[in-house]
């Protein structure tokens, strides 16, 4: 208490040097918690993206995720229904799963016959209602509000595109896509006219689809190998085109009811899906959930291997961006730690040089050379303490002055633009981290300097002039 | 306080012995000398000095004859190139630094030339800070330390900080400080030397007075012959040797 009561009164002793080397350090500690509060939300930000359209777990065949995108349907789960029904009936999971919904994934091929183009893509089909309440999550209080899932109350051949798929296939006029201009010369076709099979095919789907929709402009058709090895077709109203994030997934993509999926790809046989999603309440419960998934899976697994994967193995981008982000904040730390470390070294030695009469008088009058190395090393973390709590508020005001500001941004892989929120407040851990950090940093500083006064020799320090 | 009396007698005293006086320190052939750049500069030849229990005690001499290295050599601050220095029944030269610090801050007390005074601490503080390193309670400081700011005439400063203060009043403070703890010496540097003469006159007054009433023995040095009246022994030093000793009034080594 009296060594903290001195050091205390020692920093206010020369107010100029103290007042700025604790602004050194409170802007120094404000830098890194903004850049940590940037950071947090683009994590924050493309974590709920990932969550909110795949769900934080995906129950797949063991071997999909390395080798399913070349024959999705060759790994199809069978009885998922009963697994599914298996993991909400148990009690653990319960509290913890809000939404298991499966999907089913496909290669094939689009085509917009009318207007002589095709493309392959990637086919995804969903339960539409499952999908909207999925995209209601919001752990972290983004506020973000995604649009509702086009696809729920939409009739049964509807479809939604990518806007690449969309501008491939010639949809734009008809979806009226903005900014979705035609090629200047029309490609012509050099392949060979529609096999008379297909056509066959297309046409019956066509008549079946017809009953229910009239045709329109927006049709298209989707040729799918079936289960069996043999192609089958469905004939699709494309409701929507939707951006994806990465251009390479926007001109392939393609969403549809899960049942017309089903039928596309497994006809009359017992129908499949490629993933189950289960989205939790908190990301945090992602080991729990896997862990009581084990045994469950087990059951399920004699006839077909299955894992459980998390949306960070799934999503490799996410894991590299976050890896990136986390990089330039140690970075950014080390270079401001840096010059915490010369500032409050540089205050310190000239605290003991100033004072060394001071010193000595202190060793004189019974002060150990532990008692001086500690007080200045108190003066040290005093004011890398008092430095960085002043930085926390300057970070705080800073970022909620930011946050209000209505500014926004595009995260990578994401569609749409986002409020620019700079999330401190709330932080708790990177507040502590960076406050002890800078702690930690101001006291290695002072021990050198505070070494040294120890060490003054007593009469050396008295004539000290 | 210590209620040592003195029980020497002085005429029989031609070299101090433990028979003739009662020795609160005692340095014997003592030597030291300092390094300044390459040159070795012998500052102290030789020197056996004797302090007595609570007597007063002038270090006389002028500048360079070595009265501030005996001073730091006694307050236990400096150690000795050779000799034997024994305070309050420790031989001080073999302590280990921290071992000093605890001598130093139990049985020696500093009055500085230039008052030394903590500068961040008031007048209350300055003294009340001797008294938190030896642990003493709150309750112990609080009787304490009023008695002492009373007793240097202070009773009313206790709040001001040193800048606050002339420096008749710091020096007050630094002795109140330097008796704080109970010392059973007091080194002061030639205390008097930054004041004016009635208040170096009444400094030495007050500390001739706090060696009656607390029977505590003080040193210090001085250029001033003047001083010698205030003193019970004088030391003087020429060179870095003991040139006369004069206690109580008497010539008893030359």
């Amino acid at each position: 208490m009296m060594t903290l009561n001195l050091a205390l009164r020692n920093l206010l002793r020369n107010r100029r040097r103290s007042i700025a080397t604790l602004l050194a350090m409170a802007i120094g500690s404000a830098s890194i918690l903004l850049f940590g509060g940037y950071s947090t939300n683009i994590n924050y930000t493309m974590l709920t993206a990932y969550v909110q359209s795949g769900g934080h777990l995906k129950i797949q065949h063991r071997d999909f995720y390395l080798y399913g995108s070349g024959d999705p349907t060759a790994y199809g789960i069978a009885d998922y229904e009963k697994l599914m029904a298996a993991i909400k009936d148990d009690e653990v999971l319960r509290k913890m799963v809000l939404i298991v919904t499966p999907t089913l994934q496909f290669g094939g091929i689009a085509g917009n016959y009318s207007a002589n183009v095709s493309r392959t893509i990637v086919g995804n089909g969903f339960v539409a209602p499952d999908i909207t309440k999925m995209r209601l999550w919001d752990e972290y209080d983004l506020g973000n509000k995604p649009p509702m899932f086009p696809l729920e109350g939409a009739p049964a051949d509807a479809a939604i595109v990518g806007t690449g798929v969309a501008r491939v296939l010639q949809l734009c006029d008809a979806l009226k896509l903005p900014s979705c201009p035609k090629p200047e010369k029309e490609a012509k076709p050099e392949g060979a006219a529609i096999p008379a099979d297909i056509a066959q095919l297309s046409a019956l789907e066509t008549t079946a689809a017809s009953t229910a929709t009239p045709t329109s402009a927006s049709r298209i058709e989707v040729l799918a190998g079936n289960s069996r090895g043999t192609p089958n077709v469905a004939s699709l109203d494309v409701i929507r085109a939707e951006r994806q994030g990465f251009k390479e997934f926007d001109e392939v993509y393609v969403m549809m009811h899960l049942a017309q999926t089903q039928q596309l790809v497994y006809g009359n046989s017992s129908p499949k899906v490629t993933s189950i999603m289960l989205q939790l309440r908190s990301t945090a419960q992602i080991p729990a959930a896997t862990a009581r998934l084990a045994p469950i899976l087990a059951k399920f697994s004699v006839s077909q291997p299955l894992a459980v994967l998390d949306f960070q193995t799934l999503n490799p981008f996410y894991v590299q961006t976050i890896q990136l982000f986390d990089t330039i904040f140690g970075f950014i730390f080390a270079l401001i730690g840096a010059i915490v470390l010369f500032t409050v070294s540089n205050t310190m030695n000239t605290a003991v040089v100033e004072r060394t009469v001071e010193i000595g008088t202190l060793r004189a009058i019974g002060l150990r050379r532990g008692g001086i190395r500690w007080l200045f090393v108190t003066e040290g973390a005093l004011l890398g303490l008092c430095g960085a709590l002043v930085g926390v508020v300057l970070a705080l005001v800073l970022s909620a002055i930011a946050n209000r500001m209505g500014l926004t941004w595009l995260p990578p892989g994401s569609v749409d633009a986002l409020p620019l929120t700079l999330t401190v407040w709330g932080e708790t851990k990177m507040i502590a981290g960076t406050t002890m950090g800078l702690l930690l940093i101001a006291v290695v500083s002072a021990w050198w300097p505070a070494y040294r006064a120890a060490q003054l020799n007593v009469v050396e320090a008295l004539r000290h002039v | 306080m210590t209620d040592d009396t003195d029980e020497t007698n002085e005429d029989d005293v031609v070299a101090p012995s433990a028979a003739s006086v009662r020795p609160l320190a005692q340095l014997t052939q003592v030597f030291k000398t300092y390094q300044m750049d390459s040159v070795e500069v012998p500052v102290i030849k030789g020197v056996d000095i004797l302090v007595r229990h609570a007597k007063f005690t002038v270090l006389l001499g002028p500048s360079g004859s070595g009265k501030t290295t005996l001073l730091n050599m006694l307050g236990c601050i400096d150690k000795p190139d050779k000799g034997e220095i024994v305070v309050a029944e420790a031989r001080v030269a073999e302590m280990a630094d921290d071992d000093l610090s605890d001598f130093r801050a139990k049985n020696i007390g500093f009055i500085f030339q230039n008052f030394n005074l903590l500068p961040v601490l008031s007048a209350y503080e300055n003294i009340e800070y001797p008294l938190l390193l030896a642990g003493a309670t709150p309750s112990q400081r609080g009787k304490l330390i009023p008695r002492l700011l009373k007793a240097v005439g202070l009773a009313d400063k206790a709040k001001n900080l040193p800048g606050q203060l002339s420096g008749g009043q710091r020096q007050r403070v630094a002795i109140a400080r330097a008796l704080a703890r109970k010392p059973k010496l007091v080194i002061a540097d030639e205390p008097t030397a930054n004041l004016d003469s009635h208040t170096g006159a009444t400094i030495l007054a007050l500390m001739r007075r706090m060696v009656d009433e607390y029977a505590i023995s003080f040193i210090f040095s001085s250029h001033d012959p003047e001083v010698i009246k205030a003193a019970d022994d004088t030391i003087v030093l020429k060179d870095g040797m003991i040139q006369e000793v004069w206690r109580d009034g008497e010539k008893v080594e030359s």
